[in-house]
């Protein structure tokens, strides 16, 4: 940089910029802690109440108002934190094995729609939710299926496979066929070649798409929310819900919990690739 | 090697694909094709006859009998393409400084701070804009915070106001614009620059004709990432906005969830995906012509 107060300028910016990013989410850990109830903003001093609470283990509660709501939203939550992992451990085996064959069929063999294929399979991430999620409404109310648990990884899966696919693509990009033609020579089957040579090389790429689609499924609050039936609520749906009736300090201990979750989550992303690159 | 025969196995890698997205993801874009040509049942559901009022309501052609057009769906077209174009602006007023910055940083401080800026991507997005319910309400700590230094004497309207929908947009939406912009200027000749310097171009000229052009691409690829969710988006609106932060989203929203009129709630789809098909036509033609591949 040839102009140092320039230099200072640009690095006052950033560093607001990155202050803008993440001050929200301080607010929301701080006030996770504070112990007024009615009103969040007013500091009245530390309490882990609102995280005991969510586990049914505190008595504050009562000081609040309706005990049995405040029960029953812990029992509720702790449902949808089930159904979400389980929609998501689904969702990620099976977007990770479609988009995995996919992107394997699109770099190593060559036909005719192959182009056809690299567009469309753009346009699952493309594709607004809002759009995909009434459309998926439609289909399967029309159809007559009821809406489950089924419906929900369905959901999730059709834009998944497109973020697999992405990522074990440039994967594949970066793998020398030669191995695999060293392999073919040799007298291996097409089918061994595929397995034994370029399905571990690809390893890494495969569990990066893995994590990705997994976060996403986590996430995902749309398309679950049109294609999700009354008995089966994810976690950011239940959110959603509560911030729509109104706010409760417990929401700040779950904000909280899922903050740091998502934290360890890009640092084990951040360490995966770190290895990758190695 | 890149040349292997068709065989079995290609069959078999592309036909869980092909059969899961056909029928989970082509067809319900076509169902809403068809039904936002049908007219609405009396109790939800659709009956099964040619009706294109469902696009007159909101373009103008309506009948006055069987449906009324109401100027209210164009308006609230025009302001989803005008909030989303705005959430493009500013996210690139933000992030074009920044990513100029950090790709100037050393090595370590440049990684600490692009993992900063992926970080987002992994949180919750319901969280994030959570967050910013907390800061905007008139209890929130904005307000609080202001009366307490006395800059107001009364709390400020600033949740359900149309700034704070553009305001949790670009929150949203800032790292989707940084990483291609950062990609872009990381890519940038330095020595091209230095070289327009010396030879006399001032900044401002340097900035037009050497670093634009060659950021352009990142530029386009940032804007298209970020509009096309923010069009559609409802979440955002719904969580910040109130009736004058309204946008299509929502209207789809109501349409599926509480007015139960399918076929007008699917119209209203399609446009939405119009939009996002012209934005993606141009931009892959424009990427086309100005790099000679997509």
């Amino acid at each position: 940089m040839r102009n140092p107060a320039g230099w200072a300028a640009l690095t006052g910016f950033s560093l607001a910029f990155f202050a803008f990013i993440y001050a929200p989410l301080f607010v929301i850990v701080g006030y996770s802690f504070n112990a007024n109830p009615v009103n969040m903003m007013i500091w009245e001093g530390f309490t882990l109440d609102w995280y005991t609470g969510l586990f049914g283990l505190s008595d504050r509660a009562t000081d609040v108002g309706n005990r049995a709501a405040y029960v029953e939203s812990t029992d509720q939550m702790i449902a949808a934190l089930k159904t979400s992992l389980t929609v998501a451990l689904f969702t990620t085996t099976i977007s990770t094995v479609i988009g995995t064959a996919t992107a394997i069929a699109l770099a190593r063999y060559r036909f005719r729609a192959r182009g056809v294929y690299n567009g469309f399979l753009m346009l699952p991430m493309m594709m607004p939710d809002i759009v995909l999620g009434i459309g998926l409404l439609i289909f399967f109310v029309t159809l007559g299926m009821n809406l489950s648990l089924l419906t929900i990884i369905i959901g999730h899966c059709t834009f998944l496979t497109s973020y697999v696919f992405i990522i074990v693509q440039a994967r594949i990009a970066g793998i020398d066929p030669a191995l695999e033609e060293a392999s073919a020579d040799l007298g291996a089957s097409e089918w061994t070649t595929l397995r034994k040579v370029l399905l571990p090389q690809l390893a890494p790429g495969i569990l990066g798409g893995a994590l990705l689609a997994f976060v996403i499924s986590m996430d995902d609050l749309v398309i679950t929310y049109f294609v999700s039936g009354t008995g089966d609520t994810t976690l950011p749906v239940f959110i959603f819900g509560m911030i729509r009736r109104g706010v409760k300090p417990e929401i700040n201990a779950i904000a909280t919990l899922l903050i740091l979750a998502s934290v360890v989550i890009a640092a084990l992303g951040l360490w995966l690739r770190s290895r990758k690159t190695d | 090697m890149a040349l292997r025969r068709q065989s079995v196995i290609l069959g078999l890698l592309l036909a869980p694909v092909t059969l899961f997205l056909g029928v989970f993801f082509l067809l319900p874009l076509l169902i809403i094709a068809v039904f936002s040509v049908l007219s609405p049942g009396l109790y939800g559901g659709v009956e099964w006859t040619f009706y294109h009022w469902n696009y007159g309501r909101i373009f103008g052609w309506a009948d006055g009998i069987m449906e009324i057009y109401e100027p209210i769906y164009l308006q609230i077209l025009v302001r989803s393409l005008s909030f989303a174009a705005l959430t493009v602006l500013l996210t690139l007023a933000l992030c074009y400084p920044v990513a100029f910055w950090v790709s100037r940083l050393p090595d370590r401080w440049r990684l600490v701070f692009l993992f900063l800026i992926t970080l987002p991507f992994f949180s919750s997005l319901i969280v994030r804009l959570y967050a910013w319910l907390l800061i905007l309400k008139p209890t929130g700590l904005l307000n609080t915070s202001l009366l307490a230094l006395g800059v107001i004497s009364e709390p400020l309207e600033l949740l359900y106001t149309p700034t704070a929908v553009v305001l949790g947009m670009v929150y949203v939406m800032v790292p989707f614009m940084f990483l291609p912009l950062y990609a872009a200027v990381d890519n940038l000749d330095r020595a091209q620059v230095e070289a327009s310097l010396d030879l006399g171009a001032t900044r401002a000229q340097t900035f037009a004709k050497v670093i634009l052009p060659q950021t352009l691409p990142g530029i386009m690829g940032g804007a298209v990432i970020v509009f096309i969710p923010s069009v559609g988006n409802f979440v955002v609106p719904d969580v910040l906005g109130g009736a004058k932060g309204l946008m299509i989203g929502n209207l789809v929203e109501q349409q599926f969830l509480s007015a139960r009129n399918w076929p007008f709630g699917s119209a209203l789809s399609m446009i939405i995906m119009a939009v996002v098909l012209t934005v993606l036509l141009v931009s892959v033609t424009r990427a086309r012509k100005a790099g000679g591949h997509a």
